[in-house]
């Protein structure tokens, strides 16, 4: 009861919804970059929600089945064939012992999820199965899959069709809008830095990994006096070091921060996080807290219709 | 009972769903005692509303699940927790832990440069570095990272301005007015003056982190052939 990676791709690393409460021990989140990418395609297997499945990185792996089962793929569009017959995102498959799954091109977006009906077998490590990948622990050996690696199930499953609806299938168009509220030292910039973060729109540096996302593009100006004293750094702070080139954190960023945060995307739309890769273009919106607080409300409201359709 | 109100405390928003608390005092001991016994009294009020409580020299970040708490009034409910009162931790809880280090060779990489940058011979970095009992502060950045106080004026030097891409696990380093011990490999901009050949950071054990805040820590200089002695009964 397994699948096997004949090529393993880029970074295939098994993922869930992360680690929570160890960022004191110096623990950051780690899971999914694309949280709701990774909900959906649990839901299609009928799988709880935040259950651990196969994060997929720009280049993608091919699987081999050792046992029929259903799967499911959301995220990041790839030309995906099975037995060399085309595939598809957002529903259902059936594969059965011997089939061979292949990701080819990568059409948008970043990184997808592949989630099987069933559980892995992989244990949990501060409560969590996610692979921690800059400390090595948790998922597959604590590091991303490598060609010939083996991953066994604990239990397979039987599920009913589903396919995604119209509105849950996500676009990416490689230009973003990414909503921020003001980040714990925005006070310290000046009105001129701060203009000339919102009015600028930033490339996504080939330097970015699950760790942060550096943007490219005019740098913010500073003034000489910024100093701050490292405090706790949360998902989503955009940092301004020196350089004056902001650095989004994301699930593996570091715990603790020394930078100046100037504002902090708003926590529902962290998932697109996930999706930016090297040369895609995002602008960021001022939003007030108490908006960022409706937002996330209206996101939990959408996926809840679904889950109750 | 000890007032944190006496402390001159700032509440800010750290993001949607996180605040940060920041406390108008030097970073000491007694400070991080404060921050660790209101982390602790955050934890059992807030309970599952609380998803991280995370303590910093000068800060405590309180990370909330925005679904399970009441946005609007979490400002005063902090507040009030604060003006209540917190009762300190036990001071015997913090141990004194010695962590070998080898000072010598490929172990030690930067160790001449940082000398001649303070003016000192290897064998007084050495010696002021092994005589201080550094307090943990907090742990963070990395998984089991220990940030410590209390390195030796004498022994400051700017973090280097191209980081090192491969720092590997237990190399200990000095950036700035810090030193520490990188508990996994990573990049990092820290001078390597010397190396542990212990676990830092063991993810798998039943203790996984060498040192808890608080705690002391004691720099002991072995030899090569300790370290690789040692090295070989970790494995």
């Amino acid at each position: 009861m397994s699948l096997k990676f004949i090529k393993p791709g880029m970074q295939t690393s098994i993922q869930d919804a992360g680690r929570l409460g160890f960022m004191h021990q110096g623990i950051s989140r780690s899971g999914a970059m694309d949280p709701l990418s990774l909900q959906l395609a649990n839901w299609l297997v009928s799988n709880p929600l935040n259950q651990a499945a196969i994060e997929v990185t720009l280049v993608g792996p091919t699987i081999e089945f050792k046992k029929s089962l259903s799967i499911a793929i959301c995220g990041a569009e790839f030309e995906l064939t099975l037995n060399d017959e085309p595939v598809f995102n957002n529903e259902m498959i059936n594969v059965n012992v011997a089939d061979v799954l292949a990701f080819k091109g990568l059409r948008n977006g970043t990184r997808a999820y592949l989630a099987i009906a069933g559980q892995l077998n992989v244990t949990s490590l501060f409560g969590s199965q996610a692979t921690h990948l800059t400390a090595r622990f948790g998922g597959y050996n604590g590091r991303q899959f490598e060609t010939n690696d083996v991953l066994e199930f604990v239990s397979t499953r039987k599920v009913k069709e589903r396919v995604l609806p119209k509105d849950y299938r996500p676009t990416f168009s490689g230009n973003y809008l990414l909503r921020c509220c003001e980040g714990l030292e925005a006070k310290q910039f000046d009105q001129e830095s701060l203009d000339a973060f919102y009015d600028t729109t930033y490339s996504i540096s080939v330097d970015s990994n699950r760790m942060g996302l550096r943007l490219e593009g005019k740098p913010v100006p500073l003034n000489a006096s910024m100093g701050i004293v490292s405090s706790g750094l949360v998902q989503g702070s955009i940092q301004v070091p020196p350089s004056g080139l902001p650095i989004i954190s994301s699930v593996d960023g570091q715990t603790i921060g020394g930078y100046p945060r100037i504002a902090n995307v708003i926590s529902a739309d962290l998932n697109i996080l996930g999706q930016l890769k090297a040369g895609d273009k995002v602008s960021c919106l001022p939003v007030s807290r108490q908006k960022t607080w409706q937002y996330l409300e209206q996101k939990h409201r959408f996926l809840n219709a679904l889950l109750s359709s | 009972m000890t007032k944190l109100s006496n402390i001159n405390t700032r509440i800010q928003w750290n993001g949607d769903s996180a605040l940060t608390l920041f406390f108008d005092k030097e970073a000491d001991e007694d400070l991080t005692r404060h921050i660790l016994s209101l982390a602790e009294v955050c934890n059992s009020i807030f309970s599952k509303k609380l998803i991280e409580a995370i303590p910093a020299y000068q800060s405590l970040t309180l990370c909330f699940d925005l679904q399970s708490i009441e946005t609007d009034a979490i400002e005063e409910s902090i507040k009030a927790v604060i003006d209540n009162g917190i009762t300190e931790i036990a001071t015997t809880t913090s141990r004194v832990i010695k962590i070998p280090v080898c000072y010598q060779g490929a172990y030690a990489p930067d160790l001449e440069y940082l000398a001649e940058y303070c003016k000192l011979s290897c064998d007084e970095v050495i010696q002021q570095h092994t005589q201080t009992i550094y307090l943990v502060n907090m742990l963070g950045f990395l998984p089991g990272f220990l940030y410590l106080s209390g390195l030796a004026d004498q022994l400051h030097c700017p973090r280097k301005e191209i980081p090192s891409l491969h720092v590997p696990a237990g190399a200990v380093g000095i950036g700035g007015n810090q030193t520490g011990v990188y508990p996994v490999e990573s990049p990092g901009g820290w001078h390597i003056i010397g190396q542990t050949p212990i676990s830092i950071f063991s993810p798998n054990a039943k203790q996984p982190f060498i040192a808890q805040p608080l705690d002391k820590i004691h720099f002991v200089e072995i030899t090569v052939e300790q370290f690789e002695q040692l090295k070989q009964e970790q494995a």
